[in-house]
């Protein structure tokens, strides 16, 4: 089993209009055995911007605090919070700094950049950027989430919709993969507010 | 003054801080504070919901470029911020340095670095100029206000010399005997936040050097609990001052013009 799939990670960002939608799932395991099923696989960096973390789960969390750390220089230097852009950077500075030592993570960034414009993208664990104006997917459900994604994504969906269609592509997703799964976790974010919302799906 | 009582026998002693005087002193960290007794005061109070800092701008000029950056507070992590005092480019090089140690912390433990082991660690930093490197000390006091779950709100001063304590109220800069000495009349164990600002105005009026009193010349900031529990540190704005500074009779108010 490769490392990637140890702990078992589901994790989709989609584009609206004027908001985007960050999404995971909520199961940790150690290869096949569940340890838990409240296990938060996306955090907050600032008000608009939100990271999720798929992988190993060990450096998930190493990786967060390492990012923590340098975003709360940035604040107190920069005097503002950083940009999206920006911090994809620092992402994929930071990974490829372990270029021949990785991070086992694919991390998942959303943010609301200048004049509200939504921004995503994803990366692999040495730090290879990938842009996209549509949606982003990673994890061990990442090729059905492509899948589920390309035929429910419409352009500028409203924020409601945009639930709608991220919870629904999710949920289908995890179906299909027996390392992720039990529940949902989504994020949908305006330039006014934060929405968070459990979902119940297959609890297997 | 300990500047007028130095003999031409400190001059042999001078050159090198690592060295003490045959009077058992460190000239160099003595200097240090020369250079801060002429810098803006600065002030902290304690009180019992919060801690108040409030500061002497000493750059005024028409030509600054005004940006909301503070010239005399700065925040070194979301609970504990700082005032300056003496040489800025100093500070600037310690305030850094604060803040990488207070995030390192929070890196490891997963916790706000506990105020007096933020000070404390700062501290070591500036007495390592005292004693090892052949280079000179900082030349910079200042006025730490935080809030950590173990103390609750803390105050402390720290100086050239690295030496640090804990204070209910304190001044540095300028004039900060006289200031401390007021401050010493007039504080109360159980004074509140407000009563806090008031005095640190009050007393920062009466021993700055100039006539009249704006919110130009001042900057004041609080660290205090949200009402959900959380430390802020606040940065008082312009006009917000000005309101307290009419409010407080500490001020003139603006002339009326025909």
């Amino acid at each position: 089993m490769s490392i990637f799939e140890y702990n078992g990670s589901a994790l989709v960002a989609m584009v609206g209009k004027n908001c985007f939608a960050i999404a995971s799932d909520r199961r940790l395991g150690v290869q096949l055995q569940t340890i838990a099923t409240d296990f938060q696989r996306i955090s907050k960096i600032h008000d608009r911007l939100f990271l999720g973390l798929s992988g190993l789960a060990t450096d998930a969390q190493t990786l967060y605090q390492r990012l923590v750390f340098r975003h709360k220089l940035y604040q107190l230097r920069e005097e503002r919070d950083m940009k999206p852009e920006t911090f994809a950077n620092l992402v994929s500075a930071i990974l490829y700094e372990k270029r021949f030592g990785p991070y086992f993570c694919q991390p998942v960034i959303a943010g609301l950049g200048d004049e509200d414009k939504p921004f995503i993208c994803t990366m692999d664990s040495i730090g290879a950027k990938e842009l996209a104006k549509d949606f982003v997917v990673a994890g061990t459900a990442s090729e059905s989430l492509y899948g589920a994604c390309e035929s429910m994504f419409k352009e500028d969906m409203e924020p409601e919709e945009l639930f709608e269609t991220v919870s629904q592509a999710l949920l289908s997703s995890v179906d299909r993969d027996c390392l992720s799964g039990w529940g949902g976790h989504v994020y949908v974010v305006t330039p006014t507010e934060v929405k968070e919302r459990i979902l119940k799906g297959r609890m297997d | 003054n300990c500047g007028s009582a130095l003999t031409k026998m400190s001059r042999r002693y001078d050159s090198r801080t690592t060295i003490f005087s045959p009077e058992g002193r460190l000239y160099q960290v003595e200097y240090a504070m020369e250079a801060i007794g002429n810098a803006g005061s600065a002030i902290g109070i304690l009180s019992k919901d919060g801690v108040v800092l409030v500061g002497e701008k000493k750059v005024t000029s028409k030509l600054l470029q005004t940006s909301t950056s503070t010239e005399k507070m700065y925040k070194i992590d979301d609970h504990v911020a700082c005032a300056v005092a003496g040489i800025m480019s100093d500070a600037n090089i310690l305030i850094n340095t604060a803040r990488v140690q207070a995030q390192r912390y929070t890196y490891a433990y997963q916790e706000p670095m506990p105020v007096e082991q933020l000070v404390q660690s700062l501290c070591d930093t500036k007495q390592g100029y005292t004693q090892f490197g052949g280079l000179r000390p900082f030349g910079v006091s200042f006025l730490f206000a935080g809030w950590d779950k173990n103390y609750g709100f803390q105050l402390y001063m720290s100086d050239p010399s690295g030496n640090y304590s804990g204070w209910k109220a304190a001044a540095i800069g300028a004039n900060n005997q006289a200031a401390q000495s007021m401050l010493k009349q007039d504080y109360k164990d159980e004074i509140t936040r407000e009563e806090a600002v008031q005095l640190a105005l009050k007393v920062l009026s009466k021993t700055m050097d100039s006539t009249s009193l704006t919110s130009e010349k001042l900057e004041l900031a609080e660290v205090f609990l949200t009402p959900s529990g959380n430390v802020k540190y606040q940065v008082c704005s312009s006009d917000s001052l000005s309101k307290l500074l009419l409010k407080f009779g500490v001020t003139q108010p603006a002339a009326e013009t025909s």
